[in-house]
């Protein structure tokens, strides 16, 4: 990036980086440049000829300005500045020839093509193509190709740009693409006519140009100028992937990833995107009461009164409340007020179990300090009981990227043995090979350790924190300027639950402890927000309270269901493993009679305001948000990410105590299944069956 | 009588009475809502036709008028339809005037506006029963 270079770009002389392409050249310039090929993550191709330029003093014919740099161009005669023309009639021929080419093989129609209104193709034709076509001989049909079941193929429609081809064998690491035969008879193909292996399928058909990959549940559903386009966040792993939320009405019909250079880059995994129709299915839209062991649907009036009643008439220290894993950063405040107020010690988000958040550590302890972005400047990283590629598959690619552009970046994993899509050192399994694991560090200007779930939610997992951190202070992944000790979490919820303090106080019970504690009979009342991932149906005589949107195991254990929306359905804080607090926003009503989770919340403290102080002191979105900031300020701070700066005191995480030899399990064994959302989705499920082979689902067949 | 003073939008105002008298406008006849039809007696329009003007039984909402009348009145027909009724079909319905902005308007399926219809639209979600385990 260090030296830069005087060009002139259709006359007006600008100063640019001699590492740029001519293409990125002149859109520093202001010229914008046709294009189907080049894609500025993948690399680069060439081979759709549409960003044709003029060079003065260059070979007398157009070039290709995504191929060349901006070092290599000449300078003129008399040491002048290199020249570059894209408004001459040679480049307006050359474009307008090239996208005949083009347009021999493509079909005309638009009409019903997916792609249509948001395709490339269609804009270049208008913009640079010719008014009329020449030609009048048949055109070529291609085969349609099976892809798995996200993708809808429609070969007929490729141009062979080969970007879906650099997209998965570059960013998904899968070479299940490539390109067959040639000229006329070039296709793109999975070769084998199998699902494509990776996560990140669902990006191909973002960056197809045209409409020969399309999204397969969204077939034929919409068109994009009548959808109402909603920014806002993810929530289907800790990553908090910015995503746009399309919907019609009352009905969510895509999900597309948005643009963040420290989050997500541009890329989201198959989850994030096609949870969509697991949001229509099997939501809580009324509350619900058991009576004789049935439960049956109540207006709202009865569910809370009741509710009230229970939490009124129970001593506090006989009431648990359990926080789930996809809850907004408001509801949680809310519950925590609400819970202070009664007296609750037994409150615990940390569903997974993990030792998180206890003790002196302070923020740092329990978040991904480097940054996600942080990953591509580290020179060494050690994964340690965690899988990036099932826990957060845009992270996976990101180190994949990383591991591409630095020869020199060392890799380690302790943990079972997983294709993770890049070349990395299996250092072990469990706890026991920590030590030995460590020393992959030694010499690294920038170390970096990656602690997941995986190593933490076991019933040791005090101590093998405690390992890890001073295995990592022994080789000081937290120094000047560099801190290398990241926590990936599995759920989106979690940070702001421990940036809350939404842990167990002074004598309280923790997660398993507050289930235990039910079966034991040693709690009456579990006030459940939308914590469904345990398993038994049976919580002893404990009156169960759960709030959520899913009907799922929280559901089924319930004695009364508050219906409340889920993260795309409320406004609220989401702050993902890096602490960078984010807004999602509303994209459509949440369905039937269920409301946002915070207002259910703060309706139920007013009637319980004789056992409160009075009924929570909110009474809108903005008032509780600011109570939120005061009580943790870091989620005031939007869009902000790791520092580095945080003080992170290594010794003060886990506790000393005996390490279990058995081999870490990662914390996601079925990436298809980690929420009830994705548990409801049709998708998933099809998604579940054929990368685990069972099932080849037909291209015609599931047609929508 | 203090609601045709007072109110335009009830049977005539005074003033198409007097302009009726006026013009020696005579009774032609009536249609099945209790409307009466006038023509004048010397033709004063510009292009030499008689004036006709319709006094409303009731609220004065041009709708109401039916299509027989209608034609009469726009001078689509010289004759009054008392003298030579239109032929009716049997798949002609009755005449009915418009609706809109009373209780009884057109709400189209799945409109908030429907009474005593549940606006949901059961498609765009399916609800969680308990029996479904």
């Amino acid at each position: 990036m260090s030296d830069t270079r005087v060009i002139k770009v259709n006359g007006e002389e600008v100063e640019v980086p001699t590492d740029l392409t001519l293409l990125q050249a002149c859109e520093i310039a202001g010229e914008e440049i046709p294009r189907f090929c080049y894609h500025e993550r993948l690399s680069v191709a060439g081979n759709c000829r549409m960003c044709l330029i003029e060079v003065k003093g260059g070979p007398p014919k157009p070039v290709a300005s995504c191929a060349q740099n901006v070092r290599d161009l000449r300078p003129g005669p008399d040491g002048s500045p290199p020249e570059l023309f894209t408004n001459t009639p040679m480049v307006k021929k050359a474009r307008e020839g090239v996208m005949e080419f083009l347009l021999i093989n493509h079909p005309l129609d638009c009409p019903i093509c997916d792609q249509g209104g948001e395709c490339d193709l269609q804009d270049q034709a208008m913009a640079y193509g010719r008014d009329g076509s020449r030609y009048t001989e048949n055109k070529r049909a291609v085969e349609e190709k099976y892809m798995g079941p996200l993708i809808k193929t429609i070969m007929t429609r490729c141009i062979q740009c080969t970007r879906c081809v650099r997209f998965a064998t570059e960013v998904a690491g899968v070479d299940d693409l490539g390109l067959v035969n040639r000229g006329e008879n070039a296709e793109i193909t999975t070769y084998l006519e199998k699902a494509v292996q990776s996560e990140l399928t669902g990006n191909l058909i973002d960056i197809c140009p045209v409409g020969a990959l399309t999204s397969r549940p969204y077939a034929f559903n919409a068109r994009p100028w009548e959808l109402k386009k909603t920014q806002t966040i993810d929530a289907m792993d800790a990553m908090g992937a910015n995503i746009r939320v399309d919907s019609r009405g009352r009905e969510i019909l895509r999900i597309l990833p948005r643009l963040h250079e420290d989050v997500n880059e541009e890329w989201i995994s198959d989850k994030t995107r096609f949870i969509w129709d697991g949001l229509k299915r099997q939501r809580l839209d009324k509350p619900f009461v058991r009576e004789n062991g049935k439960l049956r649907p109540a207006r709202w009036d009865e569910a809370l009164g009741l509710v009230a009643e229970k939490l009124g008439a129970t001593p506090a220290d006989r009431i648990g409340a359990l926080v789930g894993d996809l809850v907004s950063a408001e509801s949680m405040k809310a519950l925590k007020d609400l819970m202070a107020g009664l007296g609750v010690k037994h409150i615990d988000c940390r569903q997974d179990g993990a030792p998180l958040g206890e003790g002196g550590a302070g923020r740092a302890g329990y978040l991904f300090n480097s940054g996600f972005a942080g990953v591509e400047a580290a020179d060494a990283i050690l994964l340690v009981g965690t899988n990036p590629r099932a826990e957060a598959p845009v992270l996976n690619a990101r180190i994949r990227k990383a591991w591409i552009g630095n020869l020199g970046l060392k890799i380690g994993l302790v943990g079972e043995a997983a294709d993770l899509t890049y070349g990395y050192e299996h250092l072990g399994a469990g706890p026991g090979d920590l030590i030995s694991a460590f020393e992959m560090l030694d010499g690294a200007e920038r170390p970096m350790v990656i602690l997941g779930m995986g190593a933490l939610a076991r019933a040791d997992g005090r101590a093998v924190l405690k390992a890890v951190a001073s295995l990592a202070a022994s080789r000081n992944v937290v120094r000047e300027g560099w801190n290398g000790f990241n926590v990936l979490h599995t759920a989106a919820a979690r940070v702001a639950g421990l940036d809350l303090g939404l842990v167990p106080g002074e004598g309280g019970l923790d997660f398993a402890g507050i289930l235990k504690a039910a079966r034991d009979r040693d709690l009456d009342v579990i006030y459940n927000l939308g914590a469904d991932e345990f398993e038994g149906r049976d919580l002893g005589g404990a009156f169960v309270i759960y709030q959520g949107h899913h009907g799922d195991a929280g559901a089924r254990t319930a004695d009364v269901i508050l219906p409340g929306a889920a993260y795309t359905e409320q406004n609220g804080v989401y702050v993902n493993a890096e602490g960078r607090a984010q807004i999602a926003s509303r994209a459509y009503f949440p369905f039937g009679d269920a409301r946002e989770d915070w207002a259910i919340i703060r309706a139920l403290s007013d009637r319980l305001a004789s056992k409160l102080v009075g009924p929570l002191p909110y009474d809108d979105l903005f008032a509780l948000r600011q109570a939120m900031i005061a009580d943790a300020p870091s989620l005031g701070r939007v869009d902000e990410g790791p520092t580095g700066e945080e003080p992170l005191d290594l010794g003060a995480l886990g506790v000393e105590g005996p390490l279990d030899g058995a081999a870490f399990r990662y914390a996601v064994d079925n990436f298809w299944f980690t929420n009830p959302i994705a548990r409801a989705s049709e998708t998933m499920a099809e998604c579940a069956r054929a990368m685990a082979g069972v099932e080849k689902v037909a291209a015609e067949e599931s047609v929508r | 009588m203090l609601k045709q003073i007072f109110t335009w939008w009830n049977g005539t105002t005074f003033g198409t009475s007097f302009t009726l008298f006026r013009r020696r406008a005579r009774l032609v006849g009536k249609d099945g809502q209790g409307n009466r039809y006038y023509e004048e007696a010397d033709p004063s329009s510009p292009d030499g036709h008689p004036r006709r003007w319709v006094l409303y039984h009731g609220v004065a909402e041009a709708s109401r008028v039916p299509a027989d009348w209608h034609g009469w009145l726009h001078h689509t027909f010289s004759a009054p339809p008392t003298d030579e009724p239109l032929v009716r079909r049997d798949w002609e319905k009755d005449h009915l005037p418009n609706m809109t902005g009373t209780p009884l308007a057109y709400r189209p399926k799945g409109s908030l506006a429907r009474v005593g219809v549940s606006p949901g639209v059961p498609d765009v979600y399916e609800p969680w029963t308990p029996d479904a385990g």
